[in-house]
């Protein structure tokens, strides 16, 4: 792909060792364009400085604080902006990536104080707060240093256009695809399974609704299982619901990739409940390149992301006689559940990092066609003299 | 005392505000240009294309005439006529490609895969550099950038109206 090696600087605004979605996006888009040739530099907050890849340095230890209805682990504050400039005076970069500028970590400390090629990747959609109209103001003249910008979804790109009247190109998340292409049935999860991956003891997951829909199901499929993949307490989530459902549920714990390929290839219908907070729903994809026939609410991110109901099957968000109509209707018809999956197992390609890593990479040209590289924005450059001068 | 301090803290911040605003409105008419110049670029790149389908076995002696000479017209038209001339551009060989029967050989066949990704990569160029124009425009009719002029002699950034989806 590329004539010439890039120095390519990615900025990560959440805490490294927590696993999260724009972590293991950044994680996997390094790796990516380290293969093709480029030098990559991450910048993350990071609590063990020890055991981080060799492309990621630590900018401090991340604090938790509640952001947008979730804990969110970022960074800010002098000593984070410190090491911020440092990182982009040393880094010399032809090309900066940053992710979640508008959220209060290091990715939004970065833009303040370089200048040249940047591009932003906005990961989060939200709904419209009476807060965003007193906090606009800060951002804008901050957001709007970026050359281009990127919104990994529909919905992020509307939310972008709504909180800081700023379009955005469209680049979804990236899955590895042949992971996931060749799971191989495993007969433990074969049969009326219905499979559900994800933290189960998050409200927003919504496993209580696929819960509620049991009933009416094993009405006409006596014999059902719900197996579930991630991490989790199980007991606890096992000690809320009627006896009689208890034996449905199978848990397997967090699983590897391998795993998760065996089961998505296995399971009948892949279950994704959610009720909202969801920008791009990157399990779905997954779920979809492994070849598994998926039932989903309908909240916006699936909807776009399963083609309004063409590569998967869309119930009503939070309406469990709607879900249990619905997986009924599928289990029942096997024919269906196939082809549907059939065309998911296909459409799902396009998410793969090879098509993916090649348009943020599109992106990184058209922003660096200017020729210069990323320095310190020039206010930044007298302070940081000005502190030189001093120590 | 007090006073005086309070009078110099006042013009030492209206003096960083002036040169923080100034900074950033001449950045903001930096990215204009660089969003520009990779938009230009890239049209340039489809029109030069645009000849060369001209010249290949997919278009017929009709379509070539009018496609070598939407191209040329879009090369040479001026920044304000640009989008018109490129949309011109489009029509045209949006008129052939759907048109011209399946195309068979090899070097088409290339030619139109290039189009195609070039297509891509305009409507993305097109999508940074509007936001970009429509930005500074925004920015420039703040009451205190005009107030004190400090867009200087930068021209107005026009924007580019293009029909993208033709293709």
């Amino acid at each position: 792909m590329p004539l010439t090696k890039k120095r390519i600087g990615i900025v990560c605004p959440y805490g490294w060792d927590t696993p999260g979605g724009v972590q293991s996006h950044v994680g996997d888009l390094a790796e990516y364009l380290i293969r093709q040739g480029h030098y990559v530099s991450v910048l993350a907050p990071a609590i063990d400085d020890e055991n981080l890849p060799e492309y990621v340095t630590s900018a401090g230890r991340p604090i938790a604080i509640p952001y947008n209805g979730a804990v969110a682990r970022v960074l800010f504050g002098p000593i984070a902006f410190a090491r911020v400039r440092q990182w982009i005076n040393n880094g010399s970069f032809d090309v900066m990536h940053l992710h979640e500028p508008a959220i209060p970590s290091i990715s939004l400390l970065a833009c303040w104080a370089a200048e040249g090629p940047m591009v932003g990747t906005f990961h989060a959609a939200a709904k419209r707060q009476k807060v965003t109209f007193a906090v606009a103001p800060i951002l804008e003249p901050v957001i709007e240093k970026l050359t281009a910008r990127i919104a990994v979804s529909e919905a992020a790109r509307e939310t972008l256009t709504e909180h800081l009247e700023t379009d955005a190109i469209v680049v979804p998340n990236g899955i590895y695809a042949d992971r996931y292409r060749d799971g191989e049935i495993d007969s433990r999860w074969i049969g009326n399974t219905l499979g559900f991956i994800g933290r189960f003891e998050e409200k927003r997951k919504g496993l209580d609704i696929l819960v509620a829909a049991l009933p009416k199901i094993i009405e006409r499929f006596p014999d059902v299982k719900v197996i579930v993949a991630g991490p989790g307490d199980s007991a606890e989530f096992l000690k809320n619901i009627e006896p009689a459902l208890k034996n449905r549920f199978q848990f397997l714990g967090r699983i590897s990739e391998k795993e998760k390929a065996d089961f998505l290839a296995s399971v009948a219908l892949y279950i994704a409940p959610n009720t909202g907070g969801e920008s791009f729903g990157i399990i779905l994809a997954e779920a979809l390149a492994g070849g598994a026939s998926v039932v989903a609410s309908d909240i916006p991110a699936f909807d776009a992301l399963l083609g309004q109901g063409q590569y998967g099957t869309l119930f009503e968000s939070e309406n469990s006689i709607d879900l249990s109509m619905k997986i009924n209707h599928l289990l029942g018809d096997e024919q269906k559940r196939r082809e549907i999956a059939q065309r998911g197992k296909i459409y799902a390609q396009q998410f793969d990092w090879d098509v993916v890593a090649e348009r943020i990479y599109d992106v990184y040209e058209m922003a660096m066609v200017g020729g210069s590289t990323v320095s310190l924005s020039s206010e930044n450059r007298a302070w940081n003299k000005f502190l030189g001068r001093q120590s | 005392m007090n006073k005086y301090l309070l009078a110099i803290l006042i013009i030492a911040f209206f003096a960083w505000y002036l040169s923080y605003s100034a900074t950033r409105l001449d950045r903001l008419h930096h990215r204009v240009e660089t969003s520009w110049a990779n938009l230009d670029g890239l049209l340039q790149r489809r029109a030069a294309i645009a000849i060369e389908i001209a010249r290949s076995e997919i278009s017929d002696p009709a379509s070539s005439l009018l496609l070598t000479f939407a191209a040329h017209q879009a090369r040479e038209a001026s920044v304000r006529d640009r989008s018109q001339a490129e949309t011109g551009l489009t029509g045209a060989l949006g008129i052939l490609l759907e048109t011209s029967p399946a195309v068979s050989g090899p070097i088409e066949q290339d030619l139109i895969r290039e189009l195609t990704e070039l297509t891509e990569k305009i409507k993305m160029a097109i999508s940074m550099h509007v936001d970009a124009v429509t930005r500074t425009q925004l920015v420039r009719k703040k009451w205190f950038m005009r107030a004190f002029r400090l867009a200087g002699s930068a021209p107005e950034p026009v924007t580019y109206e293009f029909e993208g989806d033709v293709l």
